[in-house]
């Protein structure tokens, strides 16, 4: 049955309303999480805070589950899944430079225009940056294109690297999770700082 | 901590399900039933051995013909140019660039049309495009390229353009000699075995 467009059981123009829908949803939830404070995205890399990385591991825990049981009810061809192709020096060069852009202005890219919703100023100015670095990127792009372009691996999946079944790494991500959010409470109390407040039960 | 621990006992049942479960491999039908029998009754998928001819004749590099009866078969008679796929082995992977492209225009045939017909539903189901079936099979071939009957005397014209539009393509294509239908009172008796009888197009939009 699924996916639903290249079944064509919803025509791209619905898919479009439904996710705008779906953005706005996404969006109202960062919010609730507190994702537009960028002490908090900050928080990660300190320790003090650790909810992006629970909140981003819950999802994609909640989204790896539901698509293996709706494959295995079979409501879904996971082999129409797109993957994103991964080309892996631009992969790490990209995370490298969003890293140190989350670390310094506190936001990631997502979470940017959430905060400049709510009308924080850096947030804005995080934005401008963003589009200073796109159009950079854009404008400069046969300097990096060999580089950009290099060690195409194709859409390698977790799973087949290391020779196990989808469920099985899926069970194994989820123990990791488990295991990490653990962690990251226990450091949300070693860190803790007098000056923040959010979320400190 | 509650929160935590109810989170924690619903996602590691759940990936204990998942980690002890197969993965499903079955590949989901594109139509429902329904859907199929109204393909089926529409009769969409075949292609009249008129128009398998001319393509022949013309050498149509887009057409190709997929026959689906088993090798022995396939040694002892087939139709030029057709590649043998039987259809027990449709489904094996050496067959499946033949079968799911999108550059040709592949026609099913077997001595009737049924086991073409089944290959063409199996095809169609796989989500597979361009795949067509021979209508009424190898027989039908023969009994209107090969060996067409000639129309009664007060058929209409078209009748016997058909006719001998059939009997050039069966000369062509290595069925009898050609003997020209046309009766004597038509002008040019014998027609080259190319001619084609033309369709009528219509007039398209000016603008």
């Amino acid at each position: 049955m699924g996916p639903l467009i290249v079944n064509e059981i919803i025509s791209p123009n619905t898919n479009f309303l439904i996710a705008f829908f779906i953005g706005i949803a996404f969006g109202f939830i960062l919010e609730q999480n507190g994702f537009s404070s960028s002490r908090r995205l900050a928080g990660m890399f300190y320790g003090y805070d650790t909810t992006v990385l629970k909140v981003f591991f819950t999802a994609a825990i909640t989204g790896g589950l539901a698509l293996l049981f709706m494959s295995l009810f079979g409501w879904i061809d996971l082999s129409y899944i797109y993957i994103n192709p991964t080309f892996l020096w631009s992969a790490i060069g990209g995370g490298v430079i969003m890293g140190a852009g989350f670390i310094m202005g506190g936001y990631c890219p997502g979470t940017s225009f959430c905060a400049a919703a709510i009308g924080k100023i850096d947030a804005l100015a995080f934005i401008g940056g963003i589009f200073i670095g796109i159009f950079a990127f854009a404008e400069g792009y046969p300097l990096w294109e060999s580089f950009y372009k290099a060690e195409f691996m194709g859409s390698p999946l977790l799973s087949d690297w290391l020779g196990l079944s989808r469920g099985v790494l899926m069970l194994l991500i989820i123990l990791v999770a488990l295991a990490m959010f653990w962690v990251g409470e226990w450091a949300e109390k070693k860190f803790a700082r007098k000056d923040y407040t959010i979320n400190q039960r | 901590m509650k929160a935590r621990l109810i989170l924690a006992s619903v996602i590691v049942p759940l990936g204990l399900i998942i980690a002890a479960i197969p993965e499903n491999t079955t590949k989901p039908y594109r139509l429902t039933a329904d859907q199929l029998l109204d393909e089926v009754k529409e009769e969409l998928q075949f292609v009249h051995p008129d128009q398998i001819a001319d393509m022949l004749i013309q050498k149509d590099p887009t057409l190709q013909l997929i026959d689906v009866r088993s090798r022995a078969e396939f040694e002892k008679f087939s139709l030029p140019g057709a590649i043998n796929v039987p259809i027990e082995s449709l489904l094996d992977a050496e067959y499946t660039d033949y079968l799911n492209q999108d550059v040709k225009m592949n026609v099913f045939y077997s001595n009737s049309s049924n086991k073409a017909n089944q290959a063409w539903m199996i095809t169609r189901q796989l989500g597979y495009r361009n795949n067509y079936v021979l209508q009424g099979g190898l027989n039908y071939w023969v009994e209107t390229i090969m060996n067409p009957e000639m129309p009664a005397q007060t058929s209409p014209n078209e009748e016997f353009a058909k006719y001998d539009f059939r009997k050039g393509a069966g000369a062509a294509l290595g069925g009898g000699a050609i003997v020209p239908a046309t009766s004597t009172q038509e002008a040019p008796a014998a027609l080259p075995p190319v001619t084609k009888t033309k369709k009528k197009k219509r007039v398209q939009g000016g603008c």
